[in-house]
């Protein structure tokens, strides 16, 4: 009697598909998400040097960052060849991780090239 | 690895070159007695050839990407370990279905 209950349990269980998840290599998935997040800071860093030479101040230069993270987004889709469920498991990785973590590197070399260029 | 790294420190010396074109254009300038509106077109076209360097090199220097698929070409076991002698092949793993599409079930017991 256990077995039949056990058998038309997981009979049921099989139909559901609200609650399963896809198994991935969590490994390479950890070495993408670290690649990702090197290429995100490095650009942010890189555009702190290029928007304060170019002389930005005030609100240009934050729409500048969220240009500059917008197009590395765009970069790492076509890394991936716009595959991304092979490399990723979500377009939100690419996309929205990570977006605000640059923007204190981003800062700190846009102050620190503006000064360099502009003051001294 | 190495084509990348070429890339970015030229696009850096590039960056510190357009850095220094502008230092001496301000220099200029406070001869001349003008406000500073812009650097010339000339460094504008430096820092974006500087910019798309660093870009390409950000990009190409890190990993590339990996697959995380568990069926995909190279994510194949393919070496067995050299002690074969505890390894047992005859166990109830053979009962299982072999469908690359099976998912793991969120068992709620």
């Amino acid at each position: 009697m256990v077995v039949h209950e056990d058998e038309r349990a997981s009979s049921r269980r099989l139909d559901e598909d609200g609650d399963d998840m896809p198994i991935f290599n969590s490994e390479n998935f950890q070495i993408n998400m670290k690649s990702i997040y090197y290429s995100r800071t490095f650009l942010s860093i890189i555009g702190g040097v290029v928007a304060g030479i170019w002389g930005f101040t005030g609100l240009m230069g934050f729409i500048f960052y969220f240009l500059i993270m917008a197009t590395a987004s765009l970069e790492f889709a076509a890394k991936a060849k716009f595959s991304i469920h092979k490399y990723f498991d979500s377009w939100n990785r690419i996309v929205l991780d990570g977006f605000l973590g640059g923007l204190m590197a981003f800062v700190l070399f846009w102050t620190f090239a503006y000064d360099i260029v502009h003051i001294f | 690895m190495g084509v990348g790294f070429v890339v970015g420190v030229l696009g850096c010396a590039i960056l510190v070159h357009a850095a220094y074109s502008t230092i001496q254009y301000r220099g200029v300038l406070k001869i001349v007695e003008e406000e500073f509106s812009g650097p010339p077109m000339n460094v504008v076209a430096e820092l974006l050839l500087g910019l798309a360097l660093c870009m390409w090199a950000g990009l190409a220097v890190p990993t590339k990407f990996l697959s995380i698929l568990p069926d995909s070409e190279e994510n194949r076991i393919v070496s067995l370990p050299a002690n074969l002698d505890f390894m047992i092949f005859n166990h109830r793993g053979k009962v299982l279905p072999t469908n690359t599409e099976l998912k793991l079930k969120v068992q709620d017991f």
